[in-house]
């Protein structure tokens, strides 16, 4: 095989060794192209556009409207408080309280199927190999983390911005106001994906498919969730196990509106700290 | 000071309770391309995904160019080609081999001349923007292939490198290995003894996870008795046998396999042997096809005295 004189030259003169986070930023980077620049992943963002476009356009459009016209009818009783979304009314715009209910429902289970791939396809096909000989499995766990949540961080922001068309097309004097509860949505449904990211990354650093991920998942939010809670009721000391639980301030959160959300913002933060430190753990000892 | 580029010590591998690697303890230097052989199951490919840092030893230590695998030192330096291992079929072939030329450090532009480089040697050139999950067995072969040759690895694991290619391909691999094992030390792990028998100078052999102690090296002429193998056309075996025997200086003649024989011999009593050989054979009318020195590397690793 001839290696030419200049493209070999070329490799020497521009050979260095890149970082943690040159590399981070390269994992990440490709992970963004498998998110938008695949056939698997348009399919993923066309579907949920799809199921998007649906959801803005019907129940949170209907629901807003009757907020709306609730607020001006200055009545005792709502619609909301009795089907049990009364903390809806303490958003100042009806409709990011609207959207902050379906948000809190929607993007776990989105973050759940979304993040179930990260190394398990790759690993059992053998890629990962591929990968592994040029770079650590701790930038390549990280990498794809990080570029999982890049992805979902600019689903999130899409929806929001949608919300926010929503908004002004009802009334645009209201874009001043709506910024900063906007900018808390952001902030909070990133926080939010977070915890069940890394929980996916685990999973998927130890099973043998997406759908396993995916499966373990549902299996294991469902059943720690009710051993933890069966615990608690009968040992109240071990109440605090709950905090293990990703999305166990959710209920909570659906009761805060604006910056008052981040009051819980530690729950995830903790919970993604472990479940990353549980998912590096696993990723290390895996056999490529 | 002498700083070996592989280090295995008390290396030792359990899969569910099998014994896949057995106090494994070895060294070795940078040099000609080394072979990995033994029968199937004898922990060949543990071995090698061990030393490309694919999977964890039970227990022991392996030290590439005195860094344990998957270190961030040697990225670059060490390369592989795992057995089985697939190209992602979301990616097309040239974006992922930029993908790993930048992973190794090379710039965009240069990242990109690289990958050329690698798929114009295995003729890929034409399937650069095609899918791997479109490719034939032999193309996604050749793709892997091309992915450990990427930048300039100063030591290269290949697990079955020409496993499922054809006889052109096969060839461009011997070709690549023989050109660039100046800069690069190749561990070759295969069942083509024939392949080894060409490639390379020392010849390591594991057989049921143990390593056996003794390093195979190809030329070993060293004692006085020496040995021919000798191909022959359609022959009369026990005559022709009969007929070297007799011949001075012959030790034995056996016949191992149809129209083969290994012909061991005194060199201190007849060092033109080769001569004697040919000139029997001529002689009885006989035709034969190859005649070496030596025993071929089959004979040397599963029948030996």
């Amino acid at each position: 095989m001839p290696i030419t004189v200049n493209a070999r030259r070329l490799i020497e003169d521009n050979t260095m060794q890149p970082g943690f986070f040159n590399h981070l930023l390269l994992i990440c980077q490709f992970e963004i192209k498998r998110g938008f620049a695949t056939r698997k992943g348009l399919l993923s963002l066309v579907t949920f556009t799809v199921i998007w476009y649906f959801i803005l356009l019907y129940p949170l459009r209907f629901a807003a409207e009757l907020l709306v016209q609730e607020n001006g009818l200055k009545q005792n009783f709502s619609f909301f408080d009795f089907i049990g979304f009364s903390s809806i009314q303490h958003w100042s715009i009806p409709e990011f309280g609207v959207f902050w209910h379906f948000a809190l429902m929607i993007f776990p289970m989105l973050s759940i199927t979304l993040a179930a791939d990260q190394t398990c396809s790759d690993r059992e096909r053998g890629t990962l190999r591929f990968i592994v000989v040029r770079s650590s499995r701790d930038w390549i766990f990280f990498g794809r983390f990080a570029g999982v949540m890049l992805i979902q961080a600019l689903l999130i922001v899409a929806t929001t911005f949608s919300t926010l068309a929503l908004v002004l097309t009802r009334d645009a004097t209201l874009v001043a106001s709506a910024l900063p509860d906007l900018l808390a949505l952001i902030v909070n449904l990133i926080l939010i994906v977070l915890p069940f990211t890394a929980m996916m990354a685990a999973l998927s650093a130890q099973v043998k498919s997406a759908r396993q991920a995916t499966l373990w998942a549902i299996l294991i939010w469902t059943f720690m969730a009710g051993m933890i809670n069966g615990l608690a009721y009968y040992l109240p000391a071990l109440d605090f196990l709950k905090f293990l639980i990703p999305g166990y301030q959710l209920s909570g959160l659906a009761q805060l509106s604006g910056w008052r959300t981040l009051q819980l913002a530690y729950i995830p933060l903790l919970q993604s700290l472990i479940l990353l430190a549980l998912g590096r753990w696993i990723m290390t000892r895996q056999a490529l | 000071m002498r700083s070996p580029i592989i280090q295995c010590q008390q290396l030792n591998h359990v899969y569910s309770g099998k014994v896949a690697l057995n106090d494994v303890n070895f060294e070795l230097d940078a040099g000609e391309p080394i072979g990995l052989v033994g029968p199937n199951g004898a922990g060949k490919t543990t071995l090698l995904s061990i030393l490309s840092g694919f999977l964890r030893p039970t227990s022991g230590t392996v030290r590439l160019f005195g860094h344990p695998p998957g270190a961030a030192q040697l990225n670059g330096k060490v390369s592989a080609l795992p057995q089985d291992a697939r190209l992602d079929p979301s990616f097309t072939l040239i974006e992922q081999l930029v993908f790993y030329a930048r992973l190794q450090g090379l710039t965009t532009q240069s990242a990109i001349l690289e990958a050329n480089r690698v798929l114009e040697a295995f003729a890929l050139a034409e399937a650069a923007h095609e899918k791997p999950g479109v490719f034939s067995h032999g193309m996604a072969k050749r793709a892997a292939i091309a992915q450990a040759l990427i930048g300039k690895p100063t030591l290269m694991f290949l697990d079955e490198p020409t496993a499922g290619l054809d006889p052109v391909n096969v060839r461009t691999v011997r070709s690549i290995i023989a050109e660039q094992s100046s800069a690069t030390t190749f561990i070759i792990s295969s069942h083509d003894l024939t392949e080894l028998d060409r490639l390379c100078q020392q010849i390591l052999l594991l057989e049921n996870g143990i390593l056996q102690t003794e390093k195979i090296q190809i030329n070993d002429q060293q004692t006085a008795t020496r040995f021919i193998t000798l191909q022959m056309e359609s022959c009369p075996a026990l005559e022709v046998t009969a007929k070297f025997q007799a011949l001075e200086g012959i030790l034995q003649v056996t016949n191992p396999q149809k129209n083969e024989f290994i012909v061991a011999y005194n060199s201190d009593l007849q060092p033109n042997m080769d001569l004697q050989l040919m000139q029997c054979i001529q002689t009885n009318h006989w035709q034969y096809r190859q005649l070496s020195h030596g025993k071929t590397l089959e004979e040397k690793l599963f029948f030996r005295d």
